[in-house]
């Protein structure tokens, strides 16, 4: 104990810590936090390593206990891994956060009027703001949806908005994850996680809680079910199984809504109607929080060999005795192609300018654009219309000639498939793997569309742990933080 | 409750209560051992295989009955479907998948238990393989301690208890089968290593102030009211819980009572050779008809369709 004591305590991250050329969330300058980031700077500081790293410790054994983890895929042994968790926390001052919020609320409310549009007159189209020939092009356009009408318009129940800053600091939407977008239970076990081990830093800052997360989101999922329920509805969440990436979260969200978790073989459909089968029976099932992929839903309409779905289920949900959330289809609203399009969704639906700036985004549809993503692959960041995950992009400045000629290749071959954005320089906040050092991350709120839309204040801080990457993605090697958004 | 679940749930609980009576099983072999008057110790382990109905398995992969290669057997051989390494996967694979339906706390332990078998050395075990079956019992202990603690008392806690207690109804039928034929015979040792077997030294003990006589370890074990694992105990607690799931009179509610009246008026006499093999013969056929009236009862995909059943499900 004296000799841990006898390290000057706010020498480890507070003198040493290098902020570096880029925007960094905590430090001005090395020593010198930001002034919402001073309070726990200083009580950082009061630990020393050994104190850090005991915490630190038992935070990833409660996670190992816990079986908190994730699947990798294309490994064969220790496929369950835990999602690497940084203690020390994003800080969002109150007054930023509230543009945030409204920006993304902004954002959503035009997405789901997008799609509303898109799948009955798109009047978008014939007044000419966005080619026909992008949407009906899109991988995630979905032909059946056309004239479907789910209950109460809304198309995302659940949306994940990736939130990046530059190296002004400046807050910058970069996707719209609108299909099923995961993340939430580790923003709720983050933050139950730090609770544990930093009780004393709560107390002194007034961090707005997000607990009720689940519950905001069962309101959304009640609140959508058909006309034609009756008494106690059922709600269920739909998983692929156990073998799922995200097989934690679909459980954890589940118990937390305290709903049924079913897999396709739980489910069986007739004459329109959803059932689940019970130790009792058959029983109805009204709403159900999908989180498979489209193309497996119904073997009957989509992919024929899946066996994560269940075979009727589409011709229920277009019969309007079932509500599927998110609706089949919204994968075109973020479609990377369809992306840029979005501000001008904003001004179209909602009449409103854009509150959150978004990336500048060259198109391969677009000639002149085309050549220029050809001419500046070295600069620029290339990815595919359809991906996510991380998986498949090329990153312009770390990449080899190799790389870029095939991609060259690529691009050429099907210009429809790809999209090219600056190399931005996300913001970086400090990690600690063996010592402090500074990581790019950026930031995935969850915004929730029932009868009203809403944003459980703060989200999922992503973090790049291997140095230097720009790539967050927990596929990909990233880990997480807690948010913190402050009510002063 | 869904159908996946509850099947789930159910073997989840025999598996753990399956790795925690081999685990009891070894270990008392073990200490018996230790004892200079046992003549004979390959009979001994012998015996141990043929309760558990492995012996035929075993001698297909070892030569001889060692006390390494029946640990090793019992505990992590691939060839065993039983082992405890095997059973406490198992139990997590399967409550994995319904973890939404307990507590964060039971999934806790199990992992727990998990982790510490699955990183088990074995040449360390087999040095010392005392405390490690200790510890396998005592997380299965924890688990249904903390199961109790924690989990609402509903169809998934009841059938974690219908999986838990005909598993150790079949365990104890099983052991008491294995020296049926010889038990009034048994010296006070052996018949001590017998209830040690099926956890029950102690609380016979302190019913019985009388010497360990064969035909009252049998009473004990099959008949008593009160003690966790007698058979009659493990079979009135799979009828309530039956009772529980399903208000109808189903066929597993049937059997269960069958098997309930059978022990609970089974005669003194039947307790004795040559009567004890035979009853205990019928127990485990009951046991084992049991065991497969649940799976039809309640987990094979029932569907039924179209018609008015679904309609009147509709309507609740």
């Amino acid at each position: 104990m004296v000799d841990t004591a006898a390290i000057p305590p706010s020498r480890p991250l507070g003198e040493t810590y290098d902020p570096g050329a880029f925007y960094d969330e905590m430090f001005e300058a090395t020593g010198k936090p930001r002034l919402h980031y001073q309070a726990l700077a200083e009580e950082l500081g009061r630990l020393s390593f050994e104190e850090f790293e005991e915490r630190r410790r038992a935070v990833e054994l409660s996670f190992v206990n816990q079986g908190i983890g994730f699947t990798v895929y294309g490994q064969e042994e220790g496929i369950e891994r835990i999602f690497p968790f940084d203690l020390i926390p994003r800080v969002i001052p109150g007054p930023e956060w509230d543009l945030l919020e409204r920006g993304l609320l902004q954002r959503v409310r035009a997405l789901n009027l997008f799609l509303n549009d898109v799948y009955r007159e798109q009047r978008i189209v014939r007044d000419g703001k966005i080619p026909g020939e992008l949407l009906f092009g899109a991988r995630h356009f979905m032909r059946e949806m056309i004239g479907v009408d789910p209950p109460g318009g809304v198309y995302a129940h659940v949306t994940g908005v990736d939130v990046i800053r530059d190296d002004q600091g400046v807050y910058l939407v970069l996707e719209d994850n609108l299909r099923v977008p995961s993340g939430a239970s580790y923003m709720l076990e983050n933050r139950a996680a730090m609770k544990r081990t930093f009780s004393q830093l709560f107390e002194r800052h007034g961090v707005a809680g997000i607990d009720h997360y689940p519950q905001e989101l069962l309101a959304v999922l009640n609140a959508v079910a058909p006309a034609s329920a009756r008494g106690d509805l059922t709600v269920v969440l739909l998983t692929p199984g156990v073998h799922n990436s995200a097989y934690f979260e679909h459980s954890f969200l589940a118990r937390q809504m305290g709903i049924e978790l079913v897999e396709g073989s739980d489910l069986v459909c007739h004459e329109d109607v959803v059932y689940m089968r019970t130790t009792r029976g058959l029983q109805r099932v009204d709403v159900i929080y999908r989180r498979i992929d489209d193309d497996f839903l119904d073997p009957l309409i989509f992919r024929r060999e899946s066996l994560l779905g269940a075979a009727g289920l589409f011709n229920a949900y277009r019969a309007g005795n079932v509500t599927i959330a998110n609706a089949p289809g919204t994968g075109v609203a973020d479609d990377k192609a369809v992306y840029p399009y979005v501000p001008e969704m904003i001004r179209y639906y909602l009449s409103e300018e854009p509150l959150l700036p978004q990336v500048k985004t060259f198109l391969g549809t677009d000639e002149s654009e085309l050549a220029y993503i050809l001419e500046h692959l070295e600069e620029l960041v290339v990815k595919t219309v359809d991906g996510s995950g991380g998986y498949g992009m090329l990153i312009g400045p770390v990449s080899t000639a190799k790389e870029r000629a095939s991609f060259k290749r690529r691009i050429k071959a099907a210009p429809r498939e790809f999209i090219a954005q600056p190399t931005i320089a996300l913001s970086r906040l400090p990690i600690y793997v063996d010592e402090f050092r500074p990581a790019h991350i950026d930031l995935r709120p969850f915004v929730l569309s029932g009868r009203i839309t809403s944003v459980v204040p703060g989200g999922l801080t992503r973090a790049a742990m291997e140095a230097g990457s720009l790539v967050v993605n927990s596929s990909q090697g990233g880990g997480s933080k807690d948010t913190w958004v402050l009510r002063d | 409750m869904l159908s996946r679940v509850a099947e789930s749930l159910y073997w989840t609980a025999r598996s753990i209560e399956r790795a925690e009576n081999t685990s009891r099983l070894v270990g008392v072999s073990f200490h018996g051992l230790l004892d200079a008057r046992v003549s004979d110790p390959k009979q001994e382990w012998r015996d141990l295989l043929r309760a558990m109905g492995r012996d035929d398995l075993f001698r297909e992969h070892f030569a001889e009955y060692t006390p390494n290669a029946v640990t090793e057997f019992l505990l992590w051989h691939p060839s065993n479907p039983d082992t405890v390494t095997a059973c406490v996967a198992r139990a997590r694979e399967n409550l994995r998948g319904v973890r939404e339906q307990i507590s964060s706390e039971m999934w806790e332990h199990l992992n727990r238990l998990h982790l510490l078998v699955a990183r088990a050395r074995p040449s360390r075990v087999l040095q010392a393989p005392h405390e490690f079956l200790v510890r396998v019992r005592e997380g299965s202990h924890a688990f249904q301690g903390v199961t109790k603690a924690t989990l609402s008392q509903g169809e998934a806690y009841e059938f974690l208890e219908l999986g838990a207690h005909l598993e150790r109804a079949d365990a104890t039928t099983r052991v008491l089968l294995t020296s049926a034929p010889t038990l009034v015979a048994q010296p006070v040792d052996r018949l001590s290593s017998l209830l040690r077997s099926c956890g029950g030294f102690e609380a016979f003990r302190r019913h019985e102030s009388q010497e360990v006589q064969g035909q009252l370890v049998a009473q004990f074990l099959l008949l008593d009211r009160s003690f966790p694992r007698s058979v009659l105990f493990c079979a009135e607690r799979c009828l309530e819980a039956v009772q529980v799931i399903s208000g109808d009179s189903e066929q597993p509610e049937r059997s269960l009572g069958m098997l309930v009246a059978r022990l609970a008026f089974a005669d003194v006499s039947q307790l004795e050779a040559p009567n004890l093999g035979p009853l205990l013969d019928e127990v485990l056929t009951g046991v084992h008809a049991v065991g497969s009236e649940l799976s039809g009862a309640y987990f094979a995909t029932r569907v039924v369709l179209p018609g008015p059943y679904a309609q009147q499900q509709q309507q609740q």
